[in-house]
Order: C-alpha cells, then sequence, then structure tokens
C-alpha cells in the first residue's frame, strides 16, 4: 500500500469500510472474500496480533505498579480510570480523556479504542443472541420504533459469525435466548450447578445458564485456519491473546481479509465527512485527514460502511452536510443522533454460601454464568418496561490474616486460609431509547483536526431506576431462599457509557419518516451507505450487542454485493 | 549536618535512569535505579524505611522484605500512585515515627536493636485506623511491604505459584488438605 499516492486510480475502491473494530472487521472480511477490494480506514494506530501485545506475557511482578494506574493519569483522566479494563496492563489500549474530548450536558462515561481492533481487543466476549421477544419489545410496548427485522431473519447470520468467531455455549433450549453453533462450554463451578438446579426447581420461568462466549474450547478446522488456537484460560484477555482464544478483529477477520490480497488497511486515519455526489445522487467516497500529516484527502468506492462505533458513527453523518442532507447525512427524518441509549450496569449483588466447603475451583475461568431476562418477557408484568439480564458467579477467595509483624506475620502470608465461597450478579438492563436522548455536534468546539467535537446527551430515567429496585429485590429473594448468606447490593451509580455499550442514534426501522436505515442496514435517504455498528440499533435488548453487529454486519454486506451485482446500488 | 536531600537519595538509591528500569531491578539484588519525583525521602530515611519493612517481614530461611526490595517498591507506589495529600501525610507520619522511637526507645528506629524497634511496631499495631499521620505511615508502609512480598516474583514462583498459562478449568474439585508451609 502507498498512503502518499494521490493519484485517483489508487485512491477508487469497490468498497470502503470506516472502521475496524468488531463490526467493521466482519465487513472487511466479508466485502473481501467476495472479491471486492476494500480500504478500511481506521482512525487510530495499528495493531498486528501477537506483535503489538507488549503485555502479553508479562507475570503480576513484572508491572511497575502491579496493574495500578498511577495516580497523575487518574486525576488527569478520570472517565478512563472508571473502567474496569483500564489498568496497568492495558492501559495503552484505551483513550485517554485528555486525548480527544467531548462535551457531557449530563455525565456519560465514554469509553474507547482507538486502533486497529478498536475495542474487539478488550471486549467482554459475551455473545448471547436476540429473540424475537427482543426484536418485537419495542412494537409491544410501545416505544421508539419497530424493528425492521426479526429473529428468522438474522439467525442464519448468527450461525453464520458463530461459525467463525467460535462460541463456547450450552444448548439450553430457551425461546427467549436462542441456542447457536456452539463450541463445548466451560465447567460451572459446584455452587453454580447448585444455583442452577435451585432456580429451575423454584421458578417456572428462570435459568441459570453457561454464558455464552468468544472463546476456543475446541477449535475446529476454520480457526486454525485464522492462526487460532484453543483458549488457555489465562484470563488476561484485555492484553490482547498470544493464542488466538477468543476473537477479535485482530486475531481473526482482519488477518482472514488480508489473506485475499483484496484488503487495504489504512491506519491514522480519521474520517472527516461522507462525500454526497448531488448528481449521482449517492455516496462517491469519503474525506480522510491523515493524523500524521494533516493532509486531507478523498478516497472513493461504490458502497460505504460505516462502522465508526456507535457515537462516531452519528457523528461523522452528523457532519457530513451538503446541499441535498443539510442537517447530516441521510438525515431527512431529522432522528439522526436521537433515540440514543445504552445498558443500565448500575446494580450489582454479593453473597455468601455455606455449602460445599470440601470443593474448589481450579484454574481460571474467562466467563461466568448467566440469568437470561425474566421480566416482562412474555407479556407486561411489572410497573417499569422491559427487563434485565444478570451475570452468576462464585468461587472462594482466600483469607490472610495480616494482623502483626515478624515472623508472626510472615508465617501468616506463607499460610493464606481458603476462604469460603463468594458469590455475585451484575445487572444488565435494558433502557429505553428517546428521541430526547442525543448525540450532537458541538456549534463552536472543533477537535485537532478541525471536526467539531461531540456531545453525548443522555441519562437515567424512571424506568431504569424501578428496573434496578425490582433487579435488587427479585435476586435478592432469590439469593436468600438459595440460602446464600450475607447478601449485600449497591448500585455503582455509574453514569451511562460505562457499560460500554452504546447504542442507537441511526436507528433501523420501517419508515424512513422516523428511521436512518432499512432492513438490510441500507440507508433509506443513500442506497450505497450502510451502518453496521451499535448506532443502527433500534432497541437495546439485555443482550452484550456485539454478537448482533456482527450477524447484521455480514448479512448486510451480502445484500450490498447482491446489489452491487444488480446493478442496484 | 545540612544534607541535600536530593543528592542524598542519589546516593542512596542510584538515580540514573528512568522507572522503566524497574521492574527488572526490583526483582534482583542489583543496585537499583529509582527516580521518584514527587516526595522527598533523604538517606537516612531511606535506610530506615529499608529496616523497617525488613521489620514488618524479616528474613528467616526465606528472604526478607528488604531483600525483596519492598522499601524501593513502598517509595515508588508512594510516588506514583498516591495524591500529594496522602503523600504529605506519610511523610509526616514517617517523621512523627521517629519521633515515637525516641520517645519510647530513645533512639531512632536505625540506632533501635531489634528488641526496641519490635516494641515500636507493637505500639503502632494499636492503631486501627489511618487518622494519625503516624498510623498512616505504618499501616500505608505495611500495606505496600505486603504486597510487594506477595506479588514478588520469589512469592509466586515459590509460595503461592502464578500460573501465567492455566490452561483448564475445573469447576469443581476437591479441596486439597491444608499444609504448612515453612516461612
Amino acid at each position: 500500500m502507498s498512503t502518499n499516492n494521490t493519484s485517483l486510480q489508487n485512491r477508487t475502491f469497490d468498497a470502503i469500510v470506516i472502521g475496524s473494530g468488531i463490526s467493521g472487521g466482519w465487513a472487511a472480511k466479508e466485502f473481501t472474500e467476495k472479491g471486492l477490494k476494500t480500504l478500511v480506514l481506521e482512525r487510530g494506530r495499528d495493531v498486528k496480533h501477537l506483535k503489538d501485545y507488549p503485555t502479553t506475557s508479562q507475570f503480576p511482578w513484572e508491572f511497575p505498579h502491579r496493574g495500578q494506574v498511577p495516580e497523575a493519569i487518574k486525576s488527569a483522566n478520570p472517565v478512563i480510570s472508571r473502567c474496569y479494563a483500564y489498568k496497568e496492563d492495558a492501559m495503552h489500549f484505551f483513550v485517554k480523556d485528555t486525548d480527544h474530548p467531548y462535551g457531557q450536558p449530563k455525565p456519560f462515561d465514554w469509553i474507547r479504542g482507538y486502533q486497529v481492533g478498536g475495542k474487539s481487543l478488550m471486549w467482554a466476549r459475551q455473545t448471547q443472541r436476540w429473540s424475537d421477544f427482543d426484536f418485537e419489545g419495542p412494537a409491544r410496548d410501545g416505544f421508539a420504533t419497530d424493528w425492521p427485522i426479526r429473529y428468522k431473519d438474522i439467525a442464519p447470520w448468527y450461525s453464520y459469525v458463530e461459525k467463525f468467531v467460535g462460541i463456547s455455549g450450552n444448548k439450553d433450549g430457551l425461546a427467549h435466548l436462542p441456542d447457536g453453533e456452539f463450541l463445548p462450554p466451560m465447567e460451572l463451578s459446584c455452587v453454580e450447578n447448585y444455583f442452577k438446579d435451585f432456580v429451575k426447581d423454584n421458578y417456572k420461568d428462570r435459568q441459570v445458564i453457561y454464558a455464552r462466549c468468544a472463546h476456543l474450547t475446541q477449535p475446529q478446522q476454520v480457526h486454525l485456519d485464522q492462526g487460532r488456537g484453543q483458549c488457555q484460560k489465562r484470563d488476561l484477555c484485555q492484553r490482547g491473546c498470544p493464542f488466538g482464544g477468543y476473537f477479535s478483529s485482530n486475531s481473526s477477520t482482519l488477518p482472514w481479509a488480508e489473506k485475499t490480497g483484496n484488503l487495504t488497511l489504512r491506519p491514522f486515519s480519521v474520517v472527516h465527512s461522507i462525500i454526497f455526489d448531488e448528481k449521482l445522487g449517492k455516496a462517491s467516497g469519503v474525506r480522510v485527514i491523515d493524523t500524521n500529516t494533516k493532509e486531507m484527502m478523498e478516497y472513493y468506492a461504490k458502497v460505504i460502511f460505516v462502522n465508526a462505533a456507535a457515537v462516531n458513527t452519528n457523528a461523522l453523518l452528523l457532519n457530513s452536510t451538503s446541499h441535498r442532507f443539510p442537517n447530516g447525512f441521510g438525515n431527512d427524518s431529522g432522528v439522526l443522533g436521537k433515540y440514543f441509549a445504552f445498558h443500565n450496569y448500575r446494580g450489582h449483588i454479593g453473597g455468601q454460601y455455606e455449602g460445599f466447603k470440601d470443593s474448589t475451583t481450579d484454574g481460571r475461568r474467562p466467563t461466568s454464568a448467566y440469568l437470561p431476562r425474566f421480566r416482562n418477557v412474555q407479556k407486561q408484568e411489572t410497573d417499569f418496561l422491559r427487563g434485565y439480564a444478570a451475570g452468576f458467579s462464585s468461587g472462594r477467595g482466600s483469607h490472610t490474616n495480616t494482623d502483626g509483624f515478624g515472623t508472626t506475620l510472615k508465617d501468616q502470608l506463607f499460610n493464606s486460609e481458603t476462604g469460603g465461597w463468594y458469590v455475585g450478579s451484575h445487572m444488565m438492563g435494558e433502557t429505553i431509547p428517546k428521541e430526547k436522548s442525543t448525540v450532537t455536534l458541538d456549534a463552536q468546539k472543533k477537535d485537532e483536526w478541525g471536526i467539531p467535537i461531540i456531545n453525548i446527551d443522555v441519562d437515567y430515567d424512571d424506568n431504569d431506576e424501578k428496573m434496578l429496585k425490582d433487579f435488587f429485590e427479585q435476586m435478592t429473594e432469590m439469593y436468600t431462599k438459595a440460602g446464600f448468606t450475607n447478601i449485600s447490593t449497591g448500585d455503582s451509580k455509574q453514569a451511562p457509557g460505562l457499560d460500554i455499550h452504546e447504542m442507537g442514534g441511526v436507528r433501523m426501522g420501517n419508515d424512513p419518516k422516523t428511521s436512518m436505515l432499512n432492513k438490510w442496514n441500507q440507508m433509506h435517504a443513500c442506497n450505497n451507505v450502510f451502518v453496521t455498528d451499535g448506532a443502527c440499533m433500534t432497541s437495546t435488548s439485555t443482550q452484550n450487542p456485539s454478537l448482533t453487529y456482527m450477524a447484521l454486519t455480514a448479512r448486510a454486506v451480502d445484500y450490498a454485493v447482491q446489489q452491487l451485482k444488480k446493478g442496484e446500488i | 549536618m545540612a544534607v541535600n536531600r536530593r543528592s542524598a537519595i542519589k546516593q542512596l538509591l542510584y538515580v540514573s535512569a528512568g522507572m522503566a528500569l524497574l521492574p527488572a531491578c526490583l526483582q534482583n539484588t542489583r543496585r537499583t535505579s529509582l527516580e521518584i519525583k514527587n516526595i522527598k525521602v533523604d538517606g537516612e530515611q531511606g535506610k530506615m524505611l529499608a529496616e523497617l519493612v525488613e521489620t514488618i517481614i524479616p528474613a528467616t530461611s526465606t528472604p526478607g522484605a528488604k531483600e525483596l526490595s519492598a522499601h524501593l517498591f513502598t517509595l515508588l507506589m508512594l510516588d506514583d500512585c498516591y495524591n500529594k495529600e496522602d503523600q504529605q501525610k506519610w511523610l509526616k507520619g514517617m517523621e512523627d515515627f521517629e519521633a515515637a522511637s525516641k520517645k519510647m526507645n530513645g533512639k531512632s528506629f536505625l540506632e533501635s536493636n531489634a528488641t526496641q524497634r519490635a516494641a515500636l511496631l507493637t505500639s503502632m499495631e494499636a492503631a486501627k485506623d489511618d487518622k494519625d499521620d503516624v498510623a498512616f505511615f505504618y499501616r500505608t508502609t505495611k500495606r505496600l511491604t505486603i504486597q510487594a512480598y506477595t506479588s514478588s516474583k520469589y512469592f509466586l514462583t515459590n509460595v503461592n505459584v502464578y500460573e501465567l498459562v492455566p490452561a483448564r478449568y475445573h469447576g469443581c474439585v476437591p479441596l486439597k488438605p491444608f499444609t504448612h508451609k515453612l516461612s
């Protein structure tokens, strides 16, 4: 690739993909496999699998502060410092507050990963399918707008991406959390199995299952072909995995796309805007700012996929104005940047279990058990809309007596005792996308590239507070009945955003008057632009959303290429 | 004797390179490079700190905290991971600690013998919170000494073996009977 070649031919591709994270990586793989010359634009630096994981094989004692983030960095970067994964071993994969400021009319913890692979490097790897109970939610309960797709539309694409990604899971036979193409699950602990049986015996509508996750528990040929191997249960995934044991763009889709010979990956490329060709009535390409040279240049393609991650995708479209689209690209409806939402992760509960004293776990496990949503699934039954899923995990800690000093203390340190079983859950609540929840561009302030800075204006509402209360009540009841003791609940009161599940603003829908994208993630108002990252989400449901982005992306590329072949695009 | 504190710490800690060198340095017994930026500790205080961490976790048939550079880790953490207020409180607490030593034993901690040092630490153990500067100093230093020791290469390869690549997870296995480890 010649980054300095400015000839028109070298800047013209079949497809442009903006962003190299979990959905952009899939767009790249699908386009290049189908023979399209594809340019992937990434605003950050390159991160090559294996080579650019500097901390991956470090022992705990090799970190100067044993994992802790120094005070000077924390105080200068309060937002990113609140992220659970922002520790000394993976700090280099996160954006500092000071590097890329944004506006927060209400507190919003925006967690970003500006590099090739995006946040797919550090994601939590949970991959639960949606069902029709999720897709039908807005229509049934009268919020947002109806999804233009149903489970049957996406089911084959879930299967398609699951086989390639490698998903570890159990066939649980649940209508509201459909089974997928699973590699074997990892084990549940004795206490998790006990709670699973307890819930099954005592609640008709509730289940405890093994959480499906993107880990290769038994690699298949397609995974070996990617150069990936079996998950080694290191549970250090945020550093990048030397075994390719979990899925990321870096370990999987991007090298796969590269092998086709059809991929051009251009890091350090901030996309300023999408170019609308008034004569052709469609997008002709994108304006890119090279972050090293500050030079602006244009790249052209027949089809453009926007996968910049939810907030930035909104901002890019808002910044792409033209005579045809004075209010942002494809924004005839005026809904662009509105109906933004997230997941409510505020609630957590912990406790202890006195049983299984003679048993413990051995090794490490990078996932947990999971309680699928049980509130308002079949019908509305509470004073709040929708519901929540919950994680469930357990283990035995160790207890070290640190009283005293000298040989007494030393002996205690050498002989820590195995503690009792602890149990814990966290809440993953659906939030309702609202018109007043917005991503907008600042009228005055601009970033270092001359692009307006982004304002994110979203907050919890009454529904979220009621749901949180219900989570505490229901989980406390289940924990109590199951015989867990020392139960304590907590509201982290964390700002929206820290869930790292921001969604919406460029929503899908049947009606061009109230939505931006059709059922193929294709813009109603411009048929060669597609959005398949979190921005496309009409509602949020409770599941970790990345699997759905991947499936929607593969499906949309398939459609786009068919349309290109037919000459429709 | 008027000692320039900066030059004293240089003598003590051989300041020459940045913290990038630290991870390896902390783990061996070479002369250690450590650059501290926010707190000032003179040579006597540095020696005192080394003896204090050694009194907290002494060498026996296994290494003590001084050999595992727990005093340097303590300084580094204080310097990098604590706010200014806590840093000042810790420094003030160190002076109070010395004052307490003089009051109890009639001499500095460094000059004290093992029995005198133990007597002082026994009195320090009585504090149940960090309210007093001296309690904050002692409890913070002790906590960091324990952290340095139990996260050291020595401890994680000889006592509680850390596995970088476990390659297994078993959800329910018999708990091994407790066997006392010689410390």
